[in-house]
């Protein structure tokens, strides 16, 4: 193999690491193939043997929870709209017309990222009550919104420093205004590396948690919240076991999504922040 | 000097005009009127103006609201008054400061235990590029799910009468009775080194691609065993990156909520559950904002240390 291997003879210390690796990895994956399996079973009834397979967890699951995942779709595509409307043209100000306050621009967008979910999720539970925002489609839209600022805005800041300026620069000499060059121009050339980074947006705002279950409420409940309010209300369901499952397929067809699009090198080393 | 014909806006011609009238001397009096200052100054607007709904949004969701958090911490719920109560109650109470040091050393365990467990790993997924783009699923799916369903499959795992774990070690004649440690620290470590355990592999295994392979084989035909190159040569270069995840699991875990809730047990080993309980059943609100103040000041402060530590560390090198 590559990478130079141990001295040379009897490669114990190198089977050993792989050994250990591949045990650690086994560890990580047991868990949720566990969930898996357990969502086959109807519940946690019967984890040993092969029989007693069936569906029935999965046509167990109540309509409010497909509803609920609906919500979640709903809330973290709109964010991720958003985000970019808002992103875009500030990376464009900051990075073509290079501005002073550049660094300071990135740490205020960061600073929802370095606060505790929780700190945040109270503060701005504390804002949104007297607004009427809490328990609402829009607040959590917000919420969402604000926590992938930093990400989108470091996303477009890098994809814009990769387009020359002399492109728009022609299109204005050629008459066009500077809005229309950025938009004939500048976008179609970003749209690529845009579609995956609203991807991880996208998904990131799909299994964000922490933070909305102090925004949420009867009237407002992404599925991650629903899952959560149910097992300490009401323990393990083996409907709320199917839907995890569920959320697991959603993970692997993202992961497959992502690992075809851009590589499963970028899924290694990204500093995608999970929280909670 | 610049025709005002280039000039496109009102006042951008009105000043190229006043130049143009009063001739150089006047110019040289006010530079702050050439055409060319003007120009820049109003370009520099032009592109702040586009920076505005990004500032506003991170002003008017994030600062906004940690001010009146921090203001309220600061008031009696009842009489209005300013008042340092809530930090004082807070920092007294036995029952608060005994959470928040078992709140401390969970999660100073739990990134201690993941970094070390997550090296090796992280190590060989960077060298080996076939393992890697085999086995990354393994690190990249739980990320892409809530936590609250690696939690679910936590609860699978280790429940007392019907978690696999002790299924099979009673059947397999080990146990004789369950172990009940899924209510109790054991069981909120065990989901909070699964979750740093996942994030300190992702992270490292970054971190160690940039680490140049051909420094540690160097080291190797100088005479170095394999473990001894790794330990001087390459651990070192992948130092700052380590104490960045480290910093990044330990203010995760400190304020983590939803683990210490699902996994509850009768005394609260973490923070976070006593902010919960003053915020909804106790109705204690200024109290709860007062502590979440502290919490953050502990996380916040963790993270800052570490990217102090990484400014010098990186500045040596």
């Amino acid at each position: 193999m590559t990478g130079g291997g141990f001295r040379a003879g009897i490669p114990v210390g190198r089977l050993a690491l792989m050994a250990y690796v591949l045990l650690m990895l086994a560890l990580l994956a047991f868990p949720i193939g566990l969930l898996v399996v357990a969502s086959f079973q109807g519940g946690m009834k019967s984890t040993s043997g092969l029989d007693g397979w069936s569906l029935s967890a999965y046509a167990a699951v109540p309509p409010d929870y497909w509803g609920a995942l609906w919500f979640t779709v709903e809330c973290a595509f709109l964010a991720t709209a958003l985000v970019f409307v808002v992103a875009i043209p500030a990376a464009w100000g900051l990075v073509r017309g290079n501005l002073r306050e550049r660094r300071f621009v990135s740490a205020l967008v960061l600073l929802p990222d370095s606060v505790p979910s929780i700190t945040l999720g109270i503060a701005l539970l504390a804002l949104f009550v007297p607004l009427g925002l809490s328990n609402s489609f829009a607040g959590i839209v917000v919420a969402l919104t604000v926590t992938s600022l930093s990400l989108a805005l470091r996303f477009t800041e890098a994809l814009l420093e990769g387009v020359p300026e002399e492109l728009e620069q022609a299109a204005v000499t050629m008459g066009a205004s500077r809005v229309t060059a950025v938009v004939t121009v500048v976008l179609p050339l970003l749209a690529p590396g845009l579609a995956i980074a609203a991807l991880f947006i996208f998904v990131q705002n799909l299994v964000a948690f922490e933070l909305l279950l102090f925004i949420a409420g009867p009237r407002a409940t992404p599925i991650s919240v629903r899952l959560f309010t149910d097992i300490v209300d009401r323990g393990v369901l083996p409907q709320a076991i199917a839907m995890s499952a569920i959320l697991v397929y959603i993970g692997i067809a993202f992961h497959t999504l992502v690992a075809m699009t851009v590589g499963a090198r970028y899924l290694a080393g990204s500093t995608m922040s999970r929280k909670g | 000097m610049d025709e005002p014909s280039e000039i496109e806006t009102v006042d951008g011609r009105a000043i190229a005009g006043r130049n143009h009238r009063s001739g150089i001397a006047v110019a040289s009096q006010e530079p702050v009127l050439q055409p060319a200052d003007a120009r820049r100054w109003r370009d520099r607007h032009f592109y702040r103006a586009f920076t505005l709904p990004a500032v506003s949004v991170a002003v008017g969701t994030t600062v906004l609201p940690l001010a009146l958090l921090l203001f309220w911490s600061l008031v009696d719920q009842r009489s209005g008054e300013p008042t340092l109560r809530y930090y004082v109650q807070s920092l007294a109470s036995p029952y608060f400061a005994r959470t928040l040091l078992t709140t401390i050393v969970m999660a100073a365990g739990v990134t201690a235990v993941s970094i070390v467990l997550a090296l090796p790993v992280a190590y060989v997924l960077a060298r080996h590029t076939l393992l890697r783009s085999v086995l990354v699923p393994v690190i990249s799916v739980p990320r892409m799910l809530p936590f609250v369903v690696i939690g679910y499959a936590i609860v699978l795992l280790l429940a007392p009468y019907t978690g696999v774990m002790n299924k099979s070690l009673i059947a397999a004649g080990i146990l004789s009775e369950p172990v009940f440690i899924l209510f109790g620290w054991p069981g909120q470590a065990i989901a909070f080194g699964y979750a740093g355990v996942v994030i300190a592999i992702a992270i490292l295994t970054g971190v160690f691609m940039t680490v140049d392979p051909q420094l540690e084989d160097a080291a190797v035909t100088l005479g170095a065993g394999r473990l001894k190159a790794v330990l001087t040569v390459s651990m070192p270069l992948a130092a700052p990156g380590t104490v960045a995840a480290a910093a990044l699991i330990f203010s995760t875990v400190v304020t983590s909520y939803a683990i210490p809730v699902m996994l509850n047990s009768r005394t609260p080993y973490m923070v976070s559950v006593l902010i919960y309980n003053n915020l909804y059943s106790l109705q204690e609100r200024h109290l709860a904002y007062a502590q979440a103040i502290i919490v953050t000041a502990l996380a916040v402060s963790v993270t800052t240390a570490a990217q102090f530590f990484l400014s010098r560390f990186g500045s040596r090198r």
